[in-house]
């Protein structure tokens, strides 16, 4: 049914509700006093007037005028009245009517004002939910900074990032004029960012921190005090960031507009949250694509420096066995560099994290098997002395098995340097709390209190180091290595006085608790 | 002794030579490639009974050149490399290389990689066949089963005898650890870093004389296990 046919029904339909009520009047007139006439009249105009406005509400009030003087009011059956006191009655009930209806048509006014705002912040929202789609962050940001401009009638609206930790704040994006920024007060949009209050600016040119939204609602009445208003954005729970909106002559937004500004500051908040999300990807995947140049040079370093070096062994090698033994001095430099270029790669894959450590429960008996089996023939006659203090128990941690082992090796390789010749040298594995500790003790000159942090320095040498001792540790990078090792899996290492003489380097890891490995003793 | 070939494969003639000049000698003829294409020729018409191939070949990643080889012969592979991870030793075995060899190596070390390369495959139609083992004071007996250490009998789990036969299996030859869990347990999930460490050691306090010391079931750092059956 179309909508003016529908009017049409609905116009009949209540002139026929006036017929009705009157007739039903018209039965009981004998009872009835003006007053119950005009209540009942009113309550049908003004049932009009809702449902379709003004014209039925002035066309029902106009009828029934005509039929309360008519049917009610002496003498009965014509329009003549003789009481002039029913000429009041009847003017009162005419004016109530009229005035009914104009008050109900102002309400349903303003409900399609209200309507229509409801429907201009959709259309914001959605355009809203447009300009995060741009393909850059910052854009979206920009869009957003001059939708609040242009529906506010500012002079100025401006975006900042606020940094999670430190609350300093930037400029993202900025809509309207630039002349007024060398007036803007930094110190008051960096303290809205740190307390995560509003703040207003006066048009004195002071701030103030107290209350500036209930400044801003009286400003539709008084003249306006407040020409810019700062407001923190959340997103998560947490500042990201701070709108700026400015109007020289005065800040005086209506309640429609403060709604308009809520909902856009919420989306502006989303968009400094997206661009930094998009940031810290992008800066994630730079990290990733450094990490892989590194892992490049390394190898192709490693490659360049082994090659030739594998053939000076190999051709001293043979001429050596040729029977000059200088050729022997030759081959031996040769693995001086070698170990040498070993552990520079291994110093700048553990400093620059090029390589992360492959972690797994580890058997710490296993690992020191592996030690005393790559320490064969770098012990320089020495003997070199394993204990354990578990006994049948298991002793596991989590640790790389390679990296762990290079750095025990390190560990061998610094007490051979540094022990005099014929003292053993003493490797245990022990549990000591929540971590699995291998221990190297030698019985050399230890560690002076002062230097124990500076030895695990690159290039650092003791100055104890005795030139004619075989070279074994290349330029000081073992012990710097190995704490990098250690340091990379959630460990330490460090050194201590061992009584009766000499250091203790101790390397932990972390131990898988025992309570843990019951389940393994069973099967 | 037989005459052996080996191949070596590396694209710079200064490693070729040192390998050549290291391996030949009266029982063994050296012959070379620098592709990966003549290599894989070479191997198919001159049937050599030890292949050394440099990873870094232009034209073929190395493991690749592993699988083609492995795909039609058991001759032992050793591979050369300035530095493997230990995730490019456990790949380059998984995909049939038999040992590898880091640069700059030295001649003697490579010398000895060759030797125990070529006898284990010298033994490998032997191997598994169920003989009787003995190593120093251990008496191996896989089929009874049995083993005797200075002639008193051990007792092993049925865990501990299924990996201590995939090793004996694979004598000289390192076992990944995947390869030895998928061989003793049959799959690969749960805790099996853990297990297969746990009965290792309760293996090695077994047979070895010094378990702290192992010398047949030795560690492979980062890569898995190996039974040396002269050591």
């Amino acid at each position: 049914m179309s909508e003016r046919r529908l009017a049409w029904f609905e116009w009949i339909g209540w002139f026929g509700l006036l017929a009705l009520v009157t007739a039903i009047l018209i039965a009981i007139r004998p009872h009835l006093n003006v007053t119950y006439v005009a209540l009942a009249y009113l309550l049908v105009v003004q049932g009009g007037s809702a449902r379709r406005g003004r014209p039925l509400g002035l066309a029902l009030a106009a009828v029934a005028f005509l039929g309360f003087d008519y049917f009610f009011l002496p003498p009965f059956g014509t329009l003549t009245i003789q009481d002039p006191l029913n000429w009041f009655v009847l003017l009162a009930f005419l004016a109530t009517s009229v005035l009914s209806a104009q008050l109900l048509y102002r309400a349903q006014a303003e409900a399609a004002d209200a309507r229509q705002r409801a429907a201009e912040i959709d259309r914001l929202a959605s355009l809203g939910a447009e300009t995060l789609s741009t393909a850059r962050a910052e854009d979206a940001l920009v869009a957003i900074a001059s939708v609040i401009r242009a529906s506010l009638s500012l002079d100025s609206c401006r975006l900042y990032v606020a940094d999670a930790t430190s609350h300093e704040v930037r400029l993202v994006a900025q809509s309207g004029e630039s002349s007024e920024a060398s007036a803007i007060d930094h110190t008051v949009v960096e303290r809205a960012a740190h307390e995560g209050r509003d703040a207003a600016e006066l048009m004195d040119g002071s701030s103030t921190g107290d209350a500036p939204i209930e400044l801003l609602a009286r400003q539709e009445l008084a003249p306006p005090r407040v020409r810019a208003f700062i407001r923190p954005l959340q997103a998560r729970g947490r500042t990201v960031g701070v709108l700026r909106i400015a109007r020289a002559a005065g800040l005086s937004p209506s309640p429609a507009e403060m709604r308009v500004l809520d909902a856009l500051a919420y989306y502006a908040a989303l968009g400094i949250e997206r661009a930094r999300l998009v940031a810290e990807a992008e800066r994630a995947q730079l990290l990733q694509e450094a990490h892989r140049a590194k892992d490049a040079v390394l190898a192709s370093v490693s490659h360049d420096l082994r090659t030739p070096l594998t053939t000076i062994k190999g051709l001293a090698h043979e001429i050596a066995a040729g029977g000059d033994d200088r050729a022997d001095v030759i081959e031996e430099e040769a693995d001086r560099l070698a170990r040498f270029v070993a552990q520079m790669l291994d110093l700048s894959r553990i400093t620059t994290g090029a390589a992360a450590p492959n972690i797994q429960p580890n058997e710490a008996e296993d690992l020191l098997g592996a030690a005393a089996q790559q320490a064969t023939g770098r012990l320089a006659g020495r003997e070199l002395r394993i204990t354990t203090d578990a006994g049948e128990a298991l002793l596991f941690g989590t640790f790389d098995f390679s990296e762990t082992l290079r750095a025990v090796v390190n560990l061998i390789d610094n007490a051979v340097k540094y022990s005099p010749a014929g003292a053993p040298i003493d490797l245990s594995a022990r549990l000591d709390g929540e971590w699995l500790v291998f221990s190297v003790a030698d019985r050399g000159p230890g560690v002076p209190r002062t230097e124990r942090e500076r030895i695990f320095e690159p290039f650092y040498t003791k100055p104890g180091a005795r030139s004619g001792s075989p070279d074994v540790g290349g330029a000081g990078l073992g012990l710097s290595i190995a704490r990098g090792i250690a340091t990379a899996q959630g460990g330490g290492l460090d050194v201590a006085d061992r009584p009766g003489g000499g250091s203790v380097f101790s390397l932990r890891v972390p131990a898988i608790p025992s309570a843990a490995l019951d389940k393994f003793s069973k099967s | 002794m037989a005459n052996d070939v080996v191949l070596v494969v590396d694209d710079e003639p200064q490693i070729r030579r040192v390998v050549r000049n290291v391996l030949a000698s009266d029982t063994t003829r050296v012959i070379e490639a620098a592709t990966a294409r003549d290599a894989i020729d070479l191997a198919a018409a001159e049937r050599p009974a030890l292949i050394v191939l440099d990873l870094g070949l232009p034209d073929a990643s190395g493991a690749d050149v592993c699988r083609e080889i492995r795909a039609w012969s058991q001759a032992p592979i050793i591979v050369l490399s300035a530095r493997h991870s230990d995730q490019e030793k456990v790949a380059l075995l998984d995909a049939g290389a038999d040992d590898y060899v880091t640069k700059p190596f030295s001649p003697g070390e490579l010398q000895a990689r060759v030797r125990a390369q070529l006898r284990r495959a010298r033994l490998a139609p032997a191997a598994g066949a169920g003989q009787v083992i003995t190593i120093g004071d251990l008496v191996i007996d896989p089929v009874k089963p049995s083993v005797k250490k200075a002639d008193v009998p051990v007792h092993l789990t049925k865990i501990e005898w299924e990996l201590l036969r995939t090793l004996l299996k694979h004598a000289g030859r390192t076992l990944t650890h995947q390869q030895l869990f998928r061989a003793v347990w049959g799959n690969s999930s749960g805790d099996m870093q853990q297990y297969l460490r746990v009965h290792v050691r309760s293996l090695r306090r077994k047979l070895e004389s010094d378990p702290v010391r192992p010398r047949m079931i030795v560690t492979e750092p980062g890569v898995g296990y190996r039974f040396e059956n002269e050591p």
